[in-house]
């Protein structure tokens, strides 16, 4: 991909199809992961029925002292937001999670919009100035997803990586997280 | 001690004609400040982490650039201090954003 750069207000940049497509993909399985593979049960304004079936299931599944997500890029993406407390951090999972993970959903399905009107990379990809945010985050997110499979835990774990042979099955998930990096700064320095 | 702390307990009348002895407690004390900590981690781009204090909190790019950078080279930074709602506001904010952000009582940093 080029970098991303700004045209009469619009962030834009070229995507080739392959590109496109991986970027779809790595979203898809973000919200997969977001949603515990239920997206439709996170669509911000549900529809009343809906949202008493809801109220339903978190009343009966016991949601009243929410524990930290088991699965690691959960765990980093919903971190505890007291460490030492752990009644409290339960209490603000409570009232924060289920709309983190919402608007974690929305953005990435903005993101995937922006993604099919290239057409697979035939046009330029346009992004608006007020969509930059939804991009920024969803971008991190996944940045931060493939970084935790990947055990990027520390400075010198991301330093290990950069020196993996070609032949190793990491490599091209690193190349990924590398081509990652570069997307997100150009658009920062689009902006 | 909960989410909603902060507005618990403030202003509330007694439904009966009962007198209250004593205030609660927490009114008669001056509320702990809390801070939102911004933790370092290996992911999150020098730019990036500029950009969100920039943005979310309004600072200056200086003043940004160098809590981001204090954040890089010491572990962790304060980023911003007040009551505990605002510090959860902040903090949830922060996560929004993919920065590993946690808060805790103004004196235990």
């Amino acid at each position: 991909m080029k970098k991303f750069s700004r045209r009469r207000g619009v962030i834009t940049t070229e995507l080739s199809s392959y590109e496109v497509e991986l970027l779809a993909s790595l979203i898809n399985q973000l919200i997969e992961l977001v949603s515990d593979g239920q997206p439709d049960r996170y669509v911000a304004g549900t529809q009343p029925e809906e949202a008493f079936d809801e109220l339903v299931r978190e009343l009966t599944e016991q949601v009243d002292q929410p524990e930290e997500p088991q699965d690691p890029v959960l765990k980093r993406l919903f971190p505890n937001a007291y460490p030492d407390d752990a009644s409290a951090s339960s209490d603000f999972r409570r009232f924060t999670e289920r709309s983190l993970r919402e608007k974690k959903i929305s953005e990435a399905t903005i993101v995937l919009q922006r993604l099919a009107e290239t057409e697979q990379g035939a046009h330029p990809l346009r992004i608006p100035p007020a969509e930059a945010e939804a991009w920024l985050r969803t971008l991190t997110s996944i940045r931060l997803a493939v970084a935790t499979r990947l055990g990027i835990t520390d400075a010198e774990a991301a330093d290990a990586l950069n020196d993996l042979p070609d032949e190793d099955p990491r490599a091209f998930m690193v190349s990924v997280y590398d081509w990652l990096g570069f997307a997100e700064e150009t658009l920062i320095n689009a902006l | 001690m909960g989410f909603m702390a902060d507005s618990e307990g403030v202003g509330v009348v007694p439904a009966g004609g009962t007198a209250v002895e004593e205030r609660p407690l927490d009114l008669t004390v001056p509320q702990t400040p809390w801070m939102t900590i911004v933790w370092d981690d290996p992911v999150n781009l020098m730019s990036y982490v500029t950009h969100v204090f920039m943005t979310y909190f309004g600072y200056p790019k200086n003043k940004a650039h160098k809590l981001m950078m204090q954040v890089h080279t010491e572990g962790k930074a304060c980023v911003s201090s007040g009551t505990r709602e605002e510090m959860e506001r902040d903090v949830t904010a922060m996560q929004e954003y993919g920065l590993w952000a946690t808060l805790d009582k103004a004196d235990e940093l």
